[in-house]
């Protein structure tokens, strides 16, 4: 990581950071590393040498190729033989498509609830703001523990749980939002004309409050890749022989002291991705929102 | 603090506490039959309809749950069917060890988390401050269970200190408390030291200054109790990720506590000690979130109605 110096103004309200136009190389990085990830996630089965579940137990516990290892498996092998680095870019898709899905779902449950309870106020606003605290009240962790417990484990009822973390942060964000949004001028202006809420919301309030919302997602993903990722490592999320960062780190924990190269991998990946989004989210926040700066820095 | 504002919150505690009971039964009831869940498919019907019977799943749904709740309020959880044991005495016996592991990580993380915060907040733009943000963020972006690894490949694997799982010692508890409080220290090092920065710029700092309040009482009497209330939130709201997170670490460093025997417990599906261990958890955030409100009061008196922020 490069520490930026600066010559820091004392006794001002100065930010330490000048703000730049450029892109900070750091920012470029993470961009880069993220592209890297999608290209993986997208074109797994272009790029990927081997089958993420092809075994060869003639090529058990391979080291890395650097390490002295069989040139053929870069990233040296597994306990049933199979190729790390394929595998990896296998778990690399499957966790960030499980990512993308829960980041949707839950931001769309969570700003709809949002909407309403800005829109409906009263009972509704009650009821939704009570569930919002009890989702805030539990770990989620506990929660999605304890569904996958009474319900059984599959890969749909998994991808739902991982969706529905962090909804009532959406529906608390968008619910103050609107209410802002409703108080301006401008949406009371389009009232009067006589335009349907619905339009109003989708076509004026959303756009003004998005920013605020796409920030929130950058907050949101790396938790959620945290989660599945938890959950796999536990065992009780993606199952064998489907992989998963998670679940590769889980099983390569019990061949840490021989083949440390089964679990670290995938998780300098998780820890990049997570790292990526947040100094992404951090960025966009300062460049959204001006005044966040000082609060924030 | 008036007492209708305790009262508010004590209601509200008693509600989320209600909702997390009633949650508990509706998952329970919708997962299935838990009848034909525990007994082999050759049982004949007859045995069937006599467990619905005695377990009272042939009644209207109502007043099942009118018996599920005054059974939780009497103390009956359940049976674990692994352990042939009440439920109860099953998950009580491992709380001592997650107090234990989670009490030690909550010292170290108000320790490393106020301590670096208030330091990089007083030393804005030096070193110190470069180096508590990038640990801040580094420190977020650590998933746990890689941490822990990281750290019993190089402690326990290769320099061979510290012990890589189980109980029994100080030195046992040192990696996973420390690897439970990393992330938490870096998100209270962060808040403490954003909201400190916005305090020490307000102009009582400057008036106190030009009294000539020695510095360490302007920081000790001036600044940190009128930072506290963020902090406070954030210690609050992040309790919830420090009992997550002790399931996950205590898997990883087989530490025999409630975590432990949740992860257990719901690969073998033994429900009942599940139901337990989410209404203890639950129990445990309500009571930690009531005293977090009330120590709100106590430190900024202006709280005095309980209000509903507009603002996220």
């Amino acid at each position: 990581m490069s520490v930026i110096t600066c010559p820091v103004t004392v006794g001002t309200d100065m930010p330490a950071r000048p703000r730049r136009r450029r892109l900070p190389l750091v920012i470029g990085l993470c961009v880069a590393w993220l592209v890297l990830v999608l290209l993986l996630a997208l074109g797994a089965d272009l790029i990927a040498p081997y089958g993420y579940a092809e075994q060869s137990l003639l090529q058990r516990l391979k080291p890395p190729a650097l390490l002295g290892g069989d040139p053929a498996f870069l990233l040296g092998t597994d306990g049933l033989g199979r190729d790390v680095l394929s595998r990896l870019i296998y778990a690399v898709r499957a966790s960030i498509l499980i990512a993308f899905c829960g980041t949707l779902i839950g931001s769309v449950i969570g700003t709809l609830l949002g909407f309403l309870a800005a829109h409906f106020r009263g009972w509704v606003e009650e009821a939704i703001m009570l569930l919002v605290d009890f989702q805030a009240s539990m770990p989620f962790l506990i929660i999605a523990l304890a569904i996958l417990a009474f319900f059984g484990n599959s890969f749909e009822l998994f991808l739902v749980v991982v969706g529905f973390y962090g909804w009532e942060v959406y529906a608390r964000l968008t619910r103050g939002l609107v209410l802002q949004a409703n108080a301006q001028g401008y949406a009371f202006a389009i009232r009067t004309l006589g335009v349907h809420p619905v339009r109003i919301y989708i076509r004026h309030v959303l756009p003004n409050i998005l920013s605020v919302l796409v920030v929130q997602v950058t907050l949101n993903f790396p938790e959620i890749i945290l989660l599945e990722t938890s959950l796999s490592f536990l065992g009780l999320g993606v199952q064998p022989p489907q992989t998963s960062l998670g679940l590769m780190l889980g099983e390569g924990r019990n061949y840490i002291a021989t083949a440390w190269w089964m679990a670290i991998p995938a998780g300098i990946a998780i820890f990049l991705t997570t790292l990526s989004v947040s100094l992404l989210g951090d960025w966009l926040r300062d460049r959204l929102d001006p005044t966040l700066q000082t609060a924030r820095d | 603090m008036s007492p209708q504002f305790v009262l508010t919150k004590l209601f509200r505690a008693i509600l989320t506490l209600f909702l997390a009971v009633t949650f508990v039964f509706v998952v329970l009831r919708m997962s299935g039959d838990p009848v034909a869940q525990m007994l082999p498919d050759d049982v004949p019907a007859a045995v069937i309809t006599q467990y619905r019977e005695m377990w009272g799943l042939d009644r209207p749904l109502p007043e099942q749950y009118l018996r599920y709740v005054s059974g939780i309020l009497s103390g009956n959880l359940g049976f674990s069917f692994r352990d042939d044991r009440p439920a109860l005495d099953v998950v009580l016996e491992r709380v001592p060890l997650t107090l234990e592991l989670g009490l030690t990580a909550l010292l170290l993380t108000l320790a490393l988390g106020l301590g670096a915060g208030t330091l990089a907040a007083l030393k804005r733009g030096s070193g110190t401050d470069h180096v508590t943000m990038a640990f801040t963020i580094l420190g977020h972006s650590m998933p746990n269970f890689f941490l822990g690894i990281l750290l019993i490949l190089l402690f326990a694997m290769t320099w061979r200190v510290l012990p890589s799982s189980g109980t029994g010692s100080v030195k046992h508890l040192i990696m996973p408390a420390v690897t439970l409080g990393t992330s938490y220290a870096a998100t209270v090092a962060r808040f403490t030291r954003s909201s400190l920065l916005e305090v020490l710029h307000q102009p009582f700092m400057r008036t106190a200054r030009a009294k000539g309040v020695p510095f360490r009482r302007r920081l000790m009497s001036h600044a940190l109790p009128n930072a506290g209330i963020p902090i406070v939130t954030v210690i609050g709201l992040r309790i919830g990720a420090l009992i997550g997170g002790a399931v996950v670490v205590e898997s990883v460093f087989a530490w025999p506590g409630v975590g432990q025997l949740l992860v257990n417990a719901v690969a073998f599906r033994d429900l009942a000690v599940v139901q337990t261990v989410v209404l203890l958890i639950a129990f445990t955030m309500v009571a930690v979130n009531f005293l977090v409100d009330i120590l709100y009061g106590w430190l900024d008196p202006r709280i005095g109605s309980a209000r509903r922020e507009v603002s996220a």
